[in-house]
């Protein structure tokens, strides 16, 4: 590796995300830990808990059978519910809250767990679509001839467990993070408050920042103690399968079942994707009071004059911030997987995703609000050093994960030909791992196109559309709201949409 | 082709380049609703020719995300001019020596009562706490006063924000200031103890207040007026009830906007000529003609014809500074008793 680059990349990750968390730090006192747990908290923090391993539970139930169903059967139509199964990942989890209130009574607790399993099943499902397809096809058959469809559970279980169970846990981590959707859905009925409302009331306080930022501690721990769990999982699962000679194995014939397997697929993404973006159309055109193509039309018009300025901001800044994230996570990536101790790297790389949002942009003005960075501060770059800082994790763990799926034999053969550490990643590395860089830029891209809570502290970011969009839901207009959502989706799911229809390999989201 | 090693740095560059911002001649943070206030500014920048840069708040963060950030900037201030949609918050910024004086000439006509006696802060153009009732579900005139909202004859059917952001904080702390600390206590115990008893719906914000009386899931609930006009001019089957008009009864809490330059403003020339401009006849006047509906201060403009029925409104009196520099510690308080 080139030291150079290797030190230049690390600089990058230092200053953009984790100098933020360190300037919050300094703000601590040993009197802002008193009381920090009580009775109160405890039980914020149980709710938490329940919230977390609710969802994480129901994505299992949900997620791991439509991954091994996309990725190993002949269910119909396999090859578009597998990208379709991304959607609710790339949908806003409050869209899908804002819609299903509307269709469903339930309320409170269950509606949360319910919601957050519905936004997180896809990481489950396709960490176990990706581990069930790297499992050997010689070793299934001769499971399959020694014992059946038994035998080959008992072979398969072991090896997707891992995947799922990885899964599991980043579902989890998102669930307890988010406050949105509890508060939302608990509007009526019971209340369900969870901890990460606390952390968000305590930034209100005008003078207590120490207190504010000890009150993230339980929360940040939280999520490193289920986070740590999953990268060792990850590569134990989705990558342990692709040592030896790999063969890939045939899909498995469900027979008559395949139209059930069809059916919960179906039924899945449409709860989770079809149905919020329907819902969607549907009060764009107008909604109750009738709707008509002439109204949806003028809602997108309208969608389009207000808020052209601010989607060409937020594609912009998402477009910056995925260019700049993904070389430097390649280094760093390749670094983690390549080094001795590199592994060890990785619990230093998730601290950014670690630490809450609104405390990664306050550190953002600590760090970058003074003179010499005036011009930076004010414009869009602020707003894209953000997002690389705060989505620098994902990229790198993919691309680290992707490194390893690509043995050393190739760099080592030229590095024996002569070729220095920078020309192996440039010329040997980056080509075989396109798909994993293409996907790597679209999750910083996407990502980076839904973040407001962070952004929310940053100048510039007050002119992106998610911004927009999130003030105008206030407001009850419907068709406008909906429209300029719609608009949000699509924009998310145009890489992906153009990698369908024009690249020649697939794009790998996650390794 | 570039060599990787300097396609990085060129990568990174071209993109942080793209994102250095042109000097503008006057930054302002606005807490007011964006479709409202983009208009208002955007009038001033025709007026004056001047660039503004505004900056607003979301709605789900409810000032604080502004309020935080002119607290953080305080070393190297980046707003001129901060437009809040509410008092307490300035108030607070004001005690703080965050904001600079400067007596508007434009709100000689504005009531004392709404403005700073060190000149720091100026309210114009205000909201009322009202209750929006829905007349499918329940007789307006039946519905009089905060205390209703624990009646039991509306048990199940009545709504208010969760005390801990937006107006309905600010509209806590008055209380407060004008019940007492024994009888505001006792008055938010009980709708503690009603919401956690189902008998009364405490929501995340005024504008879920105003969907859930507006789509007739409950029958009626305390919100802003903005949120009510919203709600009427949208067709639904909506009334507004000004709360304790009775003699000796506390009265319709008013939230006017304020505005303020801040202190070490980067361009106080511009700043005061804004405020002069938001402090104007005129821009009250735009104020009150949008869906937001908001009830003029001045003098001059009492008389005017306005959307709502402001003329049938008993206002609270409040110390409005005194609710200011209480919001921190009612908010912790409140905080220990609805955040469980």
């Amino acid at each position: 590796m080139s030291r150079p680059l290797l030190l230049a990349a690390a600089l990058v990750f230092v200053l953009l995300g984790l100098a933020p968390i360190g300037a919050m730090a300094l703000r601590v006192e040993p009197g802002d830990f008193a009381g920090l747990l009580g009775a109160r908290t405890l039980g914020l923090l149980g709710r938490t808990l329940l919230l977390g391993a609710g969802s994480c539970g129901l994505a299992v139930l949900l997620g791991a059978p439509f991954g091994f169903l996309v990725a190993r059967t002949d269910v119909p139509g396999a090859a578009l519910l597998r990208p379709l199964g991304l959607v609710p990942l790339v949908l806003p989890p409050l869209f899908l809250a804002i819609t299903w209130t509307v269709l469903s009574d339930l309320r409170g607790a269950p509606m949360a767990i319910v919601l957050m399993s519905l936004g997180t099943f896809p990481i489950v499902a396709f960490f176990t679509a990706l581990a069930a397809e790297r499992v050997d096809a010689r070793r299934e058959e001769a499971a399959l001839l020694a014992g059946g469809w038994r035998a080959a559970l008992r072979v398969e279980l072991p090896l997707l467990l891992p995947a799922v169970l990885c899964g599991a846990c980043l579902a989890f981590v998102f669930a307890i993070n988010d406050f949105a959707v509890p508060d939302y859905v608990s509007s009526v009925g019971p209340k369900f408050n969870v901890y990460a409302d606390e952390v968000f009331a305590n930034w209100k306080l005008d003078q207590h920042t120490g207190r504010a930022v000890v009150t993230s501690l339980p929360l940040v721990l939280l999520t490193l103690v289920v986070l740590l769990p999953a990268l060792a999982l990850r590569r134990r699962g989705t990558l342990a399968t692709l040592e030896g000679d790999f063969l890939r194995p045939a899909p498995l014939r469900l027979g008559r079942l395949r139209w059930a397997a069809l059916a919960y697929c179906l039924l899945l993404v449409g709860a989770a994707a079809l149905v919020p973006l329907g819902r969607l159309v549907y009060d764009c055109g107008g909604g109750a009071q009738g709707w008509s193509g002439a109204r949806a039309h003028a809602a997108f018009a309208r969608a389009l004059e207000l808020s052209r300025g601010d989607l060409a901001n937020s594609l912009l800044c998402a477009s910056a911030a995925g260019l700049v994230a993904v070389p430097v996570a390649l280094v760093l990536g390749h670094a983690a997987e390549r080094l001795r101790l590199g592994r060890w790297l990785e619990l230093v790389y998730v601290l950014p995703i670690a630490v809450p949002a609104i405390l990664f942009g306050i550190g953002e003005i600590a760090l970058w609000n003074h003179d010499a960075t005036a011009r930076l501060y004010d414009g869009n770059g602020l707003v894209i050093l953000l997002f690389v800082g705060r989505f620098l994790p994902f990229p790198l763990l993919l691309l680290s994960g992707a490194v390893a799926t690509l043995g050393p034999r190739l760099e080592e053969a030229a590095q024996l030909a002569g070729a220095g550490p920078a020309r192996r990643l440039a010329r040997i590395v980056a080509p075989a791992l396109l798909p994993s860089l293409l996907g790597a830029w679209a999750l910083v891209f996407v990502l980076s196109m839904r973040e407001l809570d962070a952004a929310i502290l940053v100048p510039a970011a007050n002119h992106t559309v998610i911004f927009r969009v999130f003030n105008q839901i206030h407001f009850g207009r419907d068709d406008f709201v909906a429209a300029l959502a719609l608009l949000v989706v699509f924009f998310l799911l145009l890489p992906g949409l153009a990698w369908s229809l024009y690249g020649k390999r697939r794009v790998e989201v996650l390794p | 082709m570039l060599p990787f090693r300097r396609l990085i740095p060129v990568l990174a560059l071209a993109a942080l380049a793209c994102g250095c911002a042109d000097e503008p001649d006057l930054v302002v943070y606005c807490a007011l609703d964006q479709v409202d206030s983009e208009r208002i500014l955007k009038d001033f920048e025709a007026a004056t020719g001047l660039k503004v840069r505004a900056e607003f708040d979301a709605e789900a963060h409810k000032t604080v995300g502004l309020v935080r950030r002119i607290r953080e900037e305080q070393a190297r201030p980046r707003c001129d001019v901060f437009w809040n949609n509410e008092f307490a918050h300035t108030v607070s910024l004001a005690d703080d020596g965050l904001l600079a004086s400067y007596d508007a000439p434009n709100a000689a006509s504005i009531p004392e009562t709404f403005r700073d006696p060190e000149r720091r802060w100026t309210g114009f153009a205000a909201r009322a706490r009202v209750f929006i009732v829905n007349t499918e579900k329940a007789d307006p005139a039946a519905v009089h006063g905060m205390w209703d909202l624990l009646d039991p004859k509306w048990k199940g059917q009545v709504c208010m924000a969760r005390p801990l952001t937006g107006t309905t904080l600010t509209h806590a702390a008055a209380l407060y200031v004008a019940l007492g600390d024994d009888k505001a206590n006792e008055y938010f115990q009980r709708v503690k103890a009603a919401s956690d008893a189902g008998e009364l719906q405490l929501m995340p914000g005024n504008g879920q207040v105003m969907r859930q009386v507006k789509d007739g899931a409950l029958a009626w609930g305390w919100t802003d007026t903005d949120d009510y006009n919203r709600a009427l001019q949208g067709g639904a089957p909506v009334a507004m009830v000004f709360p304790d008009r009775g003699e000796g009864e506390l009265g319709t809490l008013f939230i006017p906007n304020t505005v303020a330059i801040l202190k070490d403003a980067p361009h106080p020339e511009a700043a005061r000529k804004l405020v002069d401009y938001l402090l104007s006849l005129e821009v009250e006047r735009k104020l009150a003609s949008f869906d937001g509906a908001q009830i003029p201060l001045h003098a001059e403009l009492k008389d005017e014809p306005h959307q709502l029925p402001i003329a049938d409104m008993r206002p609270m009196v409040v110390d409005y500074a005194a609710v200011g520099a209480q919001i921190d510690a009612r908010f912790e308080a409140l905080k220990e008793l609805f955040l469980d």
